[in-house]
């Protein structure tokens, strides 16, 4: 068997091919193929993405629905608890507030001061504000002021009496003097 | 035998030489790898193509979907926090204590022959329990003895609605002066009463104060 002998020629013919053939896969991958299937890999890629956020999004909607209907009691409470916060600043409105309330149960001197304000700590309440009164009641009989009390604490669920203090009136012992300290929380406008 | 002389022998071996031409086997070999690989590049265009059209499919569903689910999770964060308000609000409201049911107990315990003349009361930091003094003069026979017994009737009161209750006298003296009791002059002793007690456990609701009022 005899190998071909190639000639000096010849042997210049196959390296220029070679050269040539690989510019051509250098070319071809770097400038068709290469980016092609990166713009591929991408598409897939974003399919991929949106095809599970559209599958999230179903249970989203589902979640959603559901949440909807079982916040139903919720919703209706909270706004219930909002609106026992009227417009306006709680200093203009809480006072005379107060005073109608002592006054419908016959006390009719009855006046609330604002000691304090500040925000609760818990996040879920970034919306409402600490406020602390003091309400005194210079002159009460003391099943009235127990009235009172009562509806004073049935009527301002939001309202909290943390210190509470009856002392006698030393001329008139049939009435006592009230001091109170209450907090409530009130949304913030 | 003839003898066969080859007269185009070099041009038969110049016709061979030219169709051994590596230059020209190797553009053959480049001309027919190009043609397969533009093939490949052409099926995967084709590809990309579908790909591109779903992609935009996709794109168009999400499009349509996307503002319903913002709204939805917007609406969801918004539900999450209003029932995680209102549950915080709602402890709130139980775990306050009400003041009034209190009052009408010690309004209850009083009897003629004692009377408060002060009382303190506040809520212990963090809900912790409620602790009262309840400073008054008893009068009787045994003024002693009367203030001992609504220290009695308090403990017995209040342990019937809460937790933890202890009544426990801070003075309880005598005083000089005497008190007019059904016409009868009587000794009286002066007391202070300290109380605490734990609400929680026991559910208790306001109602109205009683018809009697303590005396003052």
């Amino acid at each position: 068997m005899t190998t071909p002998k190639f000639t000096k020629d010849q042997i210049q013919k196959i390296a220029l091919s070679t050269i040539g053939f690989i510019a051509l896969l250098y070319v071809y991958s770097s400038f068709f193929l290469g980016p092609l299937n990166k713009s591929r890999t991408t598409m897939t890629a974003t399919i991929q993405s949106l095809e599970a956020k559209l599958g999230s999004s179903k249970s989203e909607l589902t979640k959603a629905a559901k949440l909807e209907q079982q916040a139903g009691s919720a919703t209706s409470r909270y706004a219930a608890l909002k609106t026992l916060s009227p417009e306006g600043a709680p200093i203009a409105w809480f006072p005379p507030r107060m005073k109608s309330l002592f006054a419908n149960q016959q006390i009719e001197k009855a006046n609330a001061r604002l000691e304090t304000s500040a925000p609760y700590k818990q996040p879920e309440l970034s919306g409402w504000t600490k406020y602390t009164w003091n309400i005194e009641i210079p002159e009460a009989d003391f099943a009235m002021l127990g009235k009172a009390v009562a509806q004073l604490e049935n009527s301002e669920p939001l309202l909290a009496i943390v210190k509470l203090s009856i002392h006698e009136i030393p001329n008139s012992p049939e009435f006592q003097q009230i001091n109170m300290s209450a907090t409530t929380a009130i949304i913030k406008r | 035998m003839a003898i066969h002389l080859n007269l185009l022998h070099e041009e038969i071996q110049e016709q061979r030489q030219r169709q051994r031409d590596p230059l020209k086997l190797g553009m053959m070999a480049l001309g027919g790898i190009g043609a397969i690989m533009l093939l490949y590049y052409l099926w995967n265009a084709y590809q990309t193509l579908e790909i591109k059209s779903h992609l935009t499919m996709v794109q168009r569903n999400w499009a349509k979907e996307e503002p319903k689910v913002t709204a939805a999770q917007k609406r969801s964060q918004e539900l999450t926090g209003i029932i995680n308000t209102t549950k915080i609000l709602d402890g709130m409201i139980e775990g306050r204590f009400y003041w009034a049911p209190l009052l009408e107990k010690i309004a209850r315990c009083v009897a003629p022959n004692t009377q408060l003349t002060a009382l303190e009361g506040a809520v212990l930091d963090e809900n912790k329990g409620i602790g009262l003094t309840i400073e008054g003069v008893a009068t009787g026979r045994e003024p002693r003895a009367a203030a001992e017994d609504l220290r009695q009737l308090l403990m017995e009161q209040l342990a019937a609605s809460y937790h933890d209750v202890k009544v426990e006298f801070k003075t309880l003296e005598d005083l000089d002066t005497l008190a007019n009791l059904g016409g009868a002059n009587m000794p009286m002793a002066r007391y202070t009463l300290t109380v605490s007690f734990n609400p929680n456990g026991t559910s208790t609701s306001a109602s109205p104060a009683p018809a009697r009022g303590a005396r003052k």
